[in-house]
């Protein structure tokens, strides 16, 4: 008898909590856009500067009055990392009245919170995640991907390296869900430009070094090597193995090559490595972007804090078409959006989602970035042609 | 052959790291019967501590790494007092410290996440980054000091088990911890000085492989689980048990991904059923613990 | 006959729950039983029979891949698919225990942390079986004898999973069997001098409590419609651990409590203090085992105690 009156007590807690978790009333006049970022987990070094941009915007919109003349609010969820606590967060923003959300959280969580967008019809969109199969594995007509896709980014690495003529590559991937699903794209990518893949690799997370992936990758011998890997760790391992072993052959690295942290942790190994970026530190947009950012923040933004930015302002662009947070307004204004011109991507590029499709990164919108000594360089090449 | 001497050097230095995480559970348990996976933590956060010391303040490389370890020493001593000590004086079972120390785990972790944020920071190399040909075998300035650095602390070890009076005391209370009170061993002390051991150990594993991998906050739980791996596969009875397993963990590791016919996701996935199989043939390890009354 | 009647009110009383609330409260309702039905299983083979395995979650993750591949790749019909998928985590909790419990408690949790450790590796590569690191999704539950299990019903499904969890762990609890597992758990020298088969208790106790997380996890995968592999990985086979713990190990209202508490934690405090709610967790694990090591529960029986005393 003992034991149900605590089964008792412990649904009375569980009742109290549920209350107490629930959203505060609505506010009234306020636009809310809801975030669904990771501040624990393994997505955090990503998230928490992605996130940082779509503060720092709606700081900038709020202080030019706003959007259709009322505040924008921004509702920040943390999912941990975890994709079912990532739909739950997706529903509590729903309850909230968020009129849009973004996901910039793990790929997998992005992908199971669009369980709730499909079931809720609110607007869905991730500005960060590049993973290609997020529009394509569900379909659903509420969320839009408007960061670089892997077909992109190894499209764009290719058309750089087209007059090299590789004839057979290698590929280094880590065992984490996006460098794996890069790693695909890329493949997919390679194969379909009639290279051979001499040699593909994993340097599973945790790894204390990389040099029995690296001795096989250069006993194949391959024309250039591509990491496709998105750990910083791992990916240092890397190119430590890649000096230590004497590889010669060109590395052309995926974008997650072009986040400043190298700089630091991989001082001196990172002369000469290709990388596609999708920033432009030349274009007009970001050095208003940096500006503005450093004068609010007192700190210097780099590219992901971009995508953060341009995220808010894609929402913000289609809201105001919309005239209004009505669902369906808003979808059928952000299917609509074109020629929208962002702090991410080449100069002359632009967002926008053609013929039905609902990933909106411009693909000759990447740029083509070569490091001298430890420095990121200017950009090389642009685009796909 | 110059491949495969050149990856045993890579092997050798990595499985001397997974030795020293051994190393330190087993200073740990020997005399306590604890696992405490908070080790990998630990490494990390003398990890973070080096990056304080020799990138931030760029103290000289040895004054940096003996202040870490001091200072590691001193952690291990404070994580013993607050969370094992009590426990062990109420008599609780062995699994409420093993527990407590989990969650220590936890909150290291986030104090780390929370200290230095997510971004990886770098650590020097103790010799600069370069590479050392010896005849045919050739391996990083790291990879070499690396060896020598565990198979040293491993010499001190065996030394300080084996011929100091203290280190029999150690001995004696993990062979029979009340025959040894009896004999007027002081019980606690022991496990407090244990924990401070076992965390220095630790945090030199952790300074040995950031220069590598860098200093961030998720790389303590994978060095935790190679390190208790490596334990389990060499034998908590001694301290050569560690080390062996530790050797035997990274071959394995890096000989299947350099030459087994796998598909390169599934290689990572070979020396755990390798491990399932060791532990269902001989689950006390390789090297047997010495009999109680020799 | 007064039994039945509180299992009868228990199950109204929280499926009555399930049509009061909203969207967002209906998601954390139902995962917060999934939790409670998980921990009250990890409950009985940890803390009733003491084996130290992290392998729980797992079986969940097996049950929930099993399910959605047997009906949407190989085309079964749902119970049919059901009982297949029962099936294979009776077979693999089998095959796992029959060598493993012959395992002591650490080797026993390094070889099921191991176990673990593969599933994902075997997830991550299963091509288009497991959809690789995307997992599965797409699909939703078949009608089941012509009827649609969705919105609340779908929640008075996973309600009736919870009470019929606790009513199979709390008959055997309470049976021969359920002594003879406590009986191992606390030595099993004597035990086996007291004619208990230990090996056959450990290999029982660890079946029947896999195929249940491997029935929830069933469950689980049409709560959100994507099954994936990040949730099978050691993370929250640690949290199961800690919830259990936190609770009271050994005690069914203690697993009730932990899963509750710590699900619903971050939930409470992320709000409140941010990122700052792990390191919340890890104290709060800290201090309980310091101070509490019977777990939430025994601070209630000490006061019970307390006030059953003259």
């Amino acid at each position: 008898m003992q034991h149900s009156s605590f089964a008792r007590r412990a649904r009375a807690l569980v009742a109290a909590v549920l209350v107490a978790a629930a959203p505060a009333a609505f506010a009234q006049g306020s636009i809310r856009i809801g975030i669904i970022t990771d501040r624990v987990g393994p997505a955090k070094p990503y998230a928490e500067p992605v996130t940082q941009g779509a503060e720092f915007a709606v700081r900038e919109l709020n202080a030019k009055g706003g959007l259709l003349g009322r505040k924008v609010e921004l509702l920040i969820e943390d999912d941990q990392g975890k994709p079912d606590v990532s739909a739950t967060a997706a529903r509590k923003l729903v309850d909230a009245g968020a009129a849009f959300i973004l996901s910039l959280s793990l790929t997998p969580a992005t992908q199971q919170a669009q369980t709730v967008s499909l079931e809720t019809r609110v607007p869905h969109m991730t500005p960060s995640n590049s993973g290609d199969t997020l529009t394509t594995q569900i379909s659903n007509p509420n969320f839009w991907q408007t960061g670089p896709l892997g077909s992109t980014q190894i499209a764009t690495l290719l058309s750089y390296a087209r007059s090299k003529n590789y004839k057979r590559v290698a590929l280094v991937t880590d065992n984490s869900d996006l460098g794996q699903l890069i790693n695909r794209f890329f493949k997919a990518g390679l194969e379909k430009s009639g290279i051979q893949i001499a040699a593909e690799e994993v340097v599973p997370r945790g790894a204390t070094t990389a040099e029995p992936q690296m001795q096989k990758v250069r006993a194949a011998n391959p024309d250039a090597l591509f990491m496709t890997g998105v750990l910083t760790p791992e990916n240092t391992l890397v190119l430590r193995a890649y000096r230590q072993l004497g590889l010669k052959a060109p590395i052309l690295a995926n974008y997650n090559l072009s986040v400043p942290q190298y700089t630091s942790v991989a001082k001196g190994l990172l002369d000469g490595v290709t990388f596609v970026d999708a920033f432009d530190p030349a274009k007009p947009e970001v050095r208003r972007f940096v500006e503005a950012y450093r004068k609010d923040t007192g700190s210097d933004p780099w590219n992901l804090h971009g995508y953060g930015y341009d995220g808010i302002l894609l929402v913000a662009d289609a809201i105001r078409r919309a005239g209004g947070t009505d669902r369906d307004k808003v979808r059928e204004a952000m299917q609509a959006t074109r020629n929208f011109v962002g702090v991410m991507g080449a100069q002359g590029s632009s967002y926008g989602f053609a013929d039905g499709r609902r990933t909106g990164f411009d693909t000759n919108g990447m740029v083509v970035r070569v490091y001298e000594r430890d420095v990121q360089g200017k950009v090389v090449h642009v685009g796909q042609k | 052959m110059r491949d495969f001497l050149e990856l045993a050097v890579s092997a050798t230095a990595s499985g001397c790291v997974y030795a020293l995480v051994a190393l330190a559970y087993l200073v740990m348990t020997r005399p306590t019967g604890i696992i405490n996976f908070a080790v990998g933590e630990w490494a990390a956060v003398a990890a973070f501590g080096g990056f304080l010391t020799l990138t931030h303040a760029e103290w000289p490389y040895a004054a940096g790494i003996a202040a870490v370890t001091a200072a590691m020493f001193a952690v291990g001593w404070a994580t013993e007092r607050l969370t094992v000590r009590p426990l062990v004086e109420r008599g609780a079972p062995v699994l409420a410290p093993i527990l407590a120390l989990l969650g220590m785990l936890v909150v290291f972790r986030e104090l780390i996440s929370v200290g230095f944020g997510p971004d990886p920071r770098p650590l020097p190399q103790a010799f600069g980054f370069g590479r050392l040909e010896i005849g045919l075998v050739a391996g990083s300035y790291q990879s070499f000091f690396t060896i020598g650095v565990v198979l040293g602390l491993f010499a001190l070890t065996w030394w300080f088990f084996e011929r100091t009076l203290a280190g029999r005391a150690f001995e004696a209370v993990a062979i029979d911890r009340r025959a040894a009170a009896l004999m007027g061993i002081d019980l606690s002390r022991v496990t407090a000085l244990s924990f401070a051991g076992g965390a220095a150990i630790a945090g030199v594993a952790g300074l040995l492989v950031a220069p590598n991998t860098s200093a961030h906050y998720m790389m303590g739980l994978p060095l935790a689980v190679q390190g208790f791996t490596a334990l389990v596969i060499g034998g908590v009875g001694r301290v050569e048990g560690a080390l062996v397993g530790g050797l035997i963990l990274a071959f394995a590791e890096q000989l299947t991904v350099r030459y087994a016919p796998v598909p390169p996701g599934l290689a990572m996935g070979v020396p755990l059923v390798l491990l399932i199989l060791f532990l269902l043939v001989r689950p006390t390890g390789l090297l047997a613990a010495r009999e109680a009354r020799a | 006959m007064k039994g039945a009647a509180l299992w009868i009110a228990a199950a109204l009383a929280l499926s009555a729950v399930a049509f009061v609330l909203g969207p967002y409260q209906t998601d954390i309702y139902r995962k917060l039983l999934l939790w409670i039905t998980l921990a009250l299983g990890y409950n009985f083979l940890f803390g009733i029979s003491g084996q130290v395995a992290f392998s729980h979650f797992t079986f969940y993750g097996i049950g929930a891949y099993a399910i959605v591949i047997l009906i949407f790749q190989a085309g079964l019909p749902l119970p049919l698919a059901a009982a297949a998928g029962v099936g294979l985590c009776v077979v693999l909790a089998l095959a796992v225990a029959i060598p493993a419990t012959r395992l002591d408690g650490f080797y026993l949790a390094l070889a099921t942390l191991a176990f673990a450790q593969l599933f994902v590796v075997v997830l991550n590569e299963g091509g288009a079986v497991t959809g690789g690191t995307g997992g599965l999704a797409s699909y939703r539950l078949p009608p089941l004898f012509g009827a649609r299990l969705d919105g609340p019903r779908y929640t008075v499904v996973i309600v009736l999973l919870l009470l019929a969890t606790l009513a199979v762990l709390w008959r055997l609890d309470r049976s021969h069997f359920g002594r003879a597992c406590r009986a191992v758990r606390d030595n099993p020298e004597a035990a086996a001098a007291m004619g208990i088969d230990v090996r056959r208790t450990r290999i029982a106790a660890y079946a029947i409590t896999s195929a249940l997380a491997g029935i929830a996890g069933m469950v689980y995968a049409f709560v959100d419609n994507t099954v994936n592999p990040p949730i099978f990985g050691l993370e929250n086979a640690f949290l199961l651990l800690f919830m259990v713990i936190v609770g009271g190990s050994g005690s069914h209202a203690g697993a009730i409590v932990g899963a509750a508490l710590l699900y619903l934690l971050p939930f409470v405090l992320s709000p409140l203090i941010g990122h700052h709610h792990a390191l919340v967790f890890g104290v709060v694990m800290v201090l309980v085992v310091l101070f509490q090591p019977r777990g939430l529960v025994g601070l209630a029986d000490a006061r019970a105690r307390r006030r059953a005393a003259p």
